[in-house]
């Protein structure tokens, strides 16, 4: 998707977020929050060049995206270079990343890998490990928007 | 996951959801896919698909013939989540048009989800 496109998405699922509770909405923040981390990510990549804006979303399988026709509201499979990326490291891009991605990544992954233990399974956090959550969500946030130039007070 | 650790999760994020409204449709059709695949997971436990130690993740990642099983045997809660994926698609990782409609969608397919999963629950509560 294009750059705006991605960062009007970032700022509705991190408005959500603030509806949400860590300690109690555990399941649904941990996924709101990976979903806005992974469009302002895409955001970055794009601008960084290191992907392409092309008009076309992840589909569930990676690197397999849908193409829409606007006119029909359709959309057609398709195959191509690596554009929004689904996860951070899905797929793996050629091009190493800076520092500022590399490190909106790391923290990214944090929180990407809350989803088997928390979401799909039936661990309990506890208030340390949210915090961390918090945490690693304002510096996916912060070094993206450096990329970005964007004013975002997380 | 047993049926009633699926119950309580799906309860838990459809409690969730209801702090959102359907103009946050991101995050409302994400909430949809999570709640409803846990009450997915217990119709196919409980129809003996799939069993507790193997929890399906997305419907379309089913094998062949699983899918084809549950077509026939759970046909409406199958369409339902597929529905559902679809419009993460479209309207999450994608933009199509009128997200809030695509949200409002999505819950009325997580409605077709949970009540086929408490219809038989009432029959065989979880225990």
């Amino acid at each position: 998707m294009k750059i705006d496109t991605h960062i009007d998405k970032f700022r509705r699922l991190d408005e959500a977020l603030k509806h949400l509770r860590p300690d109690e909405d555990y399941e649904l923040w941990i996924w709101t929050a990976m979903n806005a981390c992974v469009n302002l990510l895409n955001a970055a990549l794009h601008r960084s060049g290191l992907t392409d804006a092309s008009d076309s979303f992840h589909t569930q399988v990676e690197g397999l995206y849908a193409r829409p026709d606007r006119t029909r509201g359709t959309t057609s499979d398709a195959i191509h270079a690596p554009g929004d990326v689904m996860h951070a490291g899905q797929p793996v891009l050629a091009t190493p990343l800076p520092d500022t991605i590399a490190c909106a990544s790391s923290a990214l992954a944090l929180i990407e890998g809350l989803r088997e233990p928390f979401v799909r399974g039936d661990g309990i956090p506890t208030a340390v490990e949210t915090a961390d959550w918090e945490r690693a969500y304002r510096t996916c946030i912060r070094e993206l928007s450096l990329v970005l130039d964007l004013a975002i007070s997380p | 996951m047993n049926e009633s650790r699926h119950f309580n999760k799906a309860m838990r994020i459809e409690h969730s959801l209801q702090s959102l409204d359907v103009e946050h449709f991101e995050a409302v059709i994400e909430g949809t896919m999570l709640a409803g695949t846990h009450w997915f997971n217990i119709l196919l436990h409980r129809a003996n698909i799939v069993g507790e130690n193997a929890d399906a993740m997305h419907a379309e990642f089913l094998s062949v013939g699983a899918r084809r099983k549950i077509a026939v045997l759970l046909a409406e809660p199958l369409a339902a989540l597929d529905e559902i994926e679809a419009l993460r698609t479209t309207h999450v990782r994608g933009d199509m048009p009128d997200g809030a409609g695509a949200a409002r969608r999505a819950l009325a397919c997580l409605a077709v989800l949970r009540g086929q999963a408490l219809a038989g629950a009432r029959a065989e509560p979880p225990g």
